[in-house]
């Protein structure tokens, strides 16, 4: 009886309902859902290789020197190659002629194993103007990356050649450009008792050189302005040596300053507007700065030891410095504006000529340790030091415009005299720049626009 | 009260207020579970393992230097496989015929046989002993089936090695032994032929001995992406994948890109990227791995079987390892 009565509420009434509900809630269940599976992966590791890229001639049109386009893609070729970043393909190997640079057959450059393709129009404009135009392509994606033009005195068309090589650098780097830029540097020349040395100046890739001093005064460390189209450096004129600003589109001349006493290493602060440079007084050196409107000099150091060779940071609100008053000579930073210093340098060696990079991120240094002269970088603080070039006799380390390339100059020894070379900084790619003569003491300009 | 009617409409209807919102209730009790259960049995997304075989692609000069070997080195012996039991291939003779030797070659080879098989068996020089063990082992089961003594403990070890051994010069002499005189074969003594060996497996089972790489996730699904896919999969990209590099501040440079394949391995679409940084670099940084995606077509390491896992992936291209330091 009892179980007749709890059984009774069950229905068929009931237990209909019940079924279609559970009936009901089971189909749900079962509806379409997105499976919600897609595959995740990780890459960590790349292939850091030299990009291949195509650069077909540049098409001429009414050119008086018909040589002239292809001169620019050589300039443009060669400027990416010695970069390290690209491996530019035989134009043997090309399979499409470009003559359109608005059209491209892609599977042709894929063929080829392009992975970017560079098409480029000269023509002379009816006001004798050269036009310059470029397009630049990734291959394998199809697309068009980047195209500029640009309209310049006849002269100037090497001047096209680097900026078209910029842009198609900074496109595929991600980094700013550095071939537009000049290098100002010692030329060197005669026997080695006699060598007359000139302040020379010519494009990074080592053409249009162009003397700055006839040679009878030694000159010593060239610096660029950031600004502006002038040039510091040390002459030793009439027995003392003495820093001077030169002009380079007007060629005027002035010295920086008239200290008692001999002054050094002179170095452009960010601004363009301040001289940082060490000046000597009896047995000791200290750091100085003036700014150039106001001809106001500040002393930064003051102490019984020699402290040289000042650079600015890129923002201006720091500067590294070489001092041997902990015995030895090591690297320092200190605040613009003086200050505590402190040091940076801790490895086997002496620590000379530090350089801030533009870019901020690393301080390079010559270092001499057991007879052999090193090139190194290290960052601001003093971590992660790397050496990037080692032998007999590294020196004088001077950062290109986008703080990718070092360059220096090494001596050989022997009758030999020295030559340039820049170096990756990631240690890689060194080469050798391209000087009249033996040359030294390279200072590398900003980017000219 | 009736005695069929257990179930009624009616009955029951005093408690009013319990019948009305029974069936609801239940209903709804019932639509939870299975909501519930429908919710929390959904399919979770593939993962792939994100500890991977490093692979270190060589090249083919690199590869043979490594396993050239040298000349010089001592000459290690290849372990001997365990001896498995495999039927010997005696030859199948005329028994009536040897009946009639069976005596005479049993009485002469009960000596024989016994110091053969006690030396530890050295694979190498098995041509000398050709013809012994195939002999040893019609006289063994002769002789214990004569005999019956509990000679079988130490017959049936040195039948073992001479097995062994017999199995491993079966093959280079296979023609030899039917040449020596034919043993007997006694249709009734095949019993006493018969190896009392308890069989045993060679393969080792479980974890024990296996040796060969386990393959698949531990979450097992009956058909799995292989981790040899995975790992190709994405050795191939980063054998294509070029960033930037020198870059200070290497967070800008990852790149997230979603992509979708067709079973032949090609792309159904132009990659999808979800996500990068905000400067030139991660610009750069992007069209490398986009690049590296176009270029790896096709991706044919992927089996068509598992295309359903593989149609659609998200990868992470992620330099910050590369550039440290």
């Amino acid at each position: 009886m009892t179980a007749r009565r709890l059984i009774s509420p069950l229905s068929r009434r009931h237990l209909l309902t019940l079924g279609a509900g559970a009936a009901a809630g089971a189909l749900a269940g079962l509806l379409p859902r997105p499976a919600a599976a897609v595959l995740k992966l990780d890459v960590t590791q790349g292939n850091m290789q030299p990009m291949p890229i195509a650069l077909p001639d540049f098409v001429g049109v009414a050119l008086p020197d018909p040589a002239m386009a292809r001169s620019v893609t050589q300039i443009i070729t060669s400027n990416l190659q010695r970069s390290g970043l690209f491996a530019p393909i035989d134009q043997a190997a090309y399979i499409e002629k470009i003559t359109n640079i608005d059209q491209v057959r892609f599977p042709d450059w894929r063929q080829i194993n392009a992975q970017a393709l560079v098409t480029g129009r000269l023509a002379r404009l009816p006001d004798g103007r050269l036009e310059a135009r470029f397009r630049l392509w990734d291959v394998f994606a199809a697309q068009y990356l980047d195209g500029k033009e640009y309209a310049t005195p006849p002269d100037n068309w090497r001047r096209i050649a680097h900026l078209i090589s910029d842009a198609i650098y900074e496109r595929l780097t991600g980094e700013k450009g550095y071939f537009d830029s000049r290098v100002v540097f010692i030329d060197e020349s005669g026997p080695k008792e006699r060598r007359v040395k000139r302040l020379a100046i010519m494009d990074q890739d080592g053409a249009n050189v162009r003397y700055l001093t006839r040679g009878d005064d030694l000159v010593l460390t060239p610096r660029f302005s950031p600004t502006s189209q002038e040039i510091t450096y040390m002459s030793y004129g009439q027995g003392q040596p003495r820093v001077y600003l030169l002009n380079l589109e007007s060629g005027q001349r002035e010295v920086v300053g008239n200290f008692p006493g001999m002054t050094f290493s002179p170095r452009f602060g960010p601004d363009g507007q301040r001289v940082i440079m060490s000046l000597q007084q009896g047995g000791n050196a200290n750091i100085f700065v003036m700014d150039l409107r106001s001809k106001a000099t500040t002393r930064l150091t003051d102490t019984a030891a020699i402290d040289t060779a000042p650079s600015f940071s890129p923002d201006g609100a720091r500067i590294c410095f070489e001092s041997d008053r902990g015995g030895r000579q090591q690297v320092y930073v200190m605040g613009a504006n003086g200050g505590p210093a402190q040091r940076i340098s801790f490895g086997d060696g002496a620590y000379s000529t530090p350089v801030w990079s533009p870019r901020g991120d690393y301080i390079a240094f010559t270092k001499q340790a057991q007879g052999r002269f090193a090139i190194g970088i290290m960052r601001p603080d003093g971590s992660g030091e790397r050496i990037l070039t080692d032998g007999y006799h590294n020196e004088g380390p001077t950062w290109s415009p986008n703080g990718r390339v070092v360059m220096f100059f090494r001596d050989p020894g022997g009758s030999a005299g020295p030559s340039l070379f820049t170096v990756d900084v990631t240690g890689r790619n060194e080469q050798r720049v391209p000087s009249p003569s033996y040359a030294s003491d390279p200072a590398w300009s900003p980017l000219l626009r | 009260m009736s005695a069929g009617r257990t179930i009624s409409t009616s009955s029951g209807r005093d408690s009013s207020g319990r019948d009305t919102w029974a069936l609801p209730v239940s209903i709804a009790v019932h639509v939870a579970v299975l909501a519930w259960g429908a919710l929390t049995f959904a399919a979770k997304p593939l993962k792939s393992e994100s500890t991977p075989m490093p692979v270190d692609i060589i090249s083919v000069s690199e590869f043979s230097q490594l396993t050239s070997g040298s000349r010089t080195a001592l000459k290690v012996e290849a372990a001997k496989p365990v001896a498995d039991k495999i039927g010997e291939r005696k030859p199948a003779d005329d028994p009536a015929a040897k009946i009639a030797k069976t005596e005479v070659h049993a009485a002469t080879d009960v000596p024989a046989p016994l110091p053969e098989p006690k030396p530890p068996t050295p694979p190498t020089p098995p041509e000398k002993t050709q013809s012994e063990p195939k002999r040893d082992l019609i006289a063994e089961a002769i002789k214990k089936d004569l005999a019956k003594k509990p000679e079988p403990k130490k017959s049936e070890p040195k039948k073992a090695e001479a097995k062994a051994e017999a199995k491993a010069e079966t093959k280079p002499e296979p023609k030899a032994q039917p040449k020596k005189e034919q043993p007997k074969f006694d249709p009734r003594k095949v019993e006493a032929l018969l190896d009392k060996r308890t069989p045993q497996r060679v393969a080792a089972t479980g974890d024990v001995v296996n040796n060969t790489v386990g393959l698949g996730a531990p979450t097992g699904t009956a058909l799995q992406l292989s981790q040899n896919e995975l790992e190709a999969l994405r050795a191939r990209l980063a054998q294509l994948w070029n960033p930037p590099a020198g870059a200070s501040n290497p967070e800008e440079l990852v790149v997230v890109i979603r992509m979708r394949l067709k079973p032949d391995g090609t792309l159904a679409a132009p990659p999808g990227v979800i996500s990068y940084g905000r400067s030139a670099l991660s610009v750069a940084a992007r069209d490398s791995a986009v690049r590296a995606i176009f270029r790896g077509q096709p991706f044919n390491m992927l089996r068509p079987e598992t295309y359903e896992l593989w149609k659609d992936i998200e990868i992470n291209f992620d330099p910050r390892d590369m550039i440290r330091g």
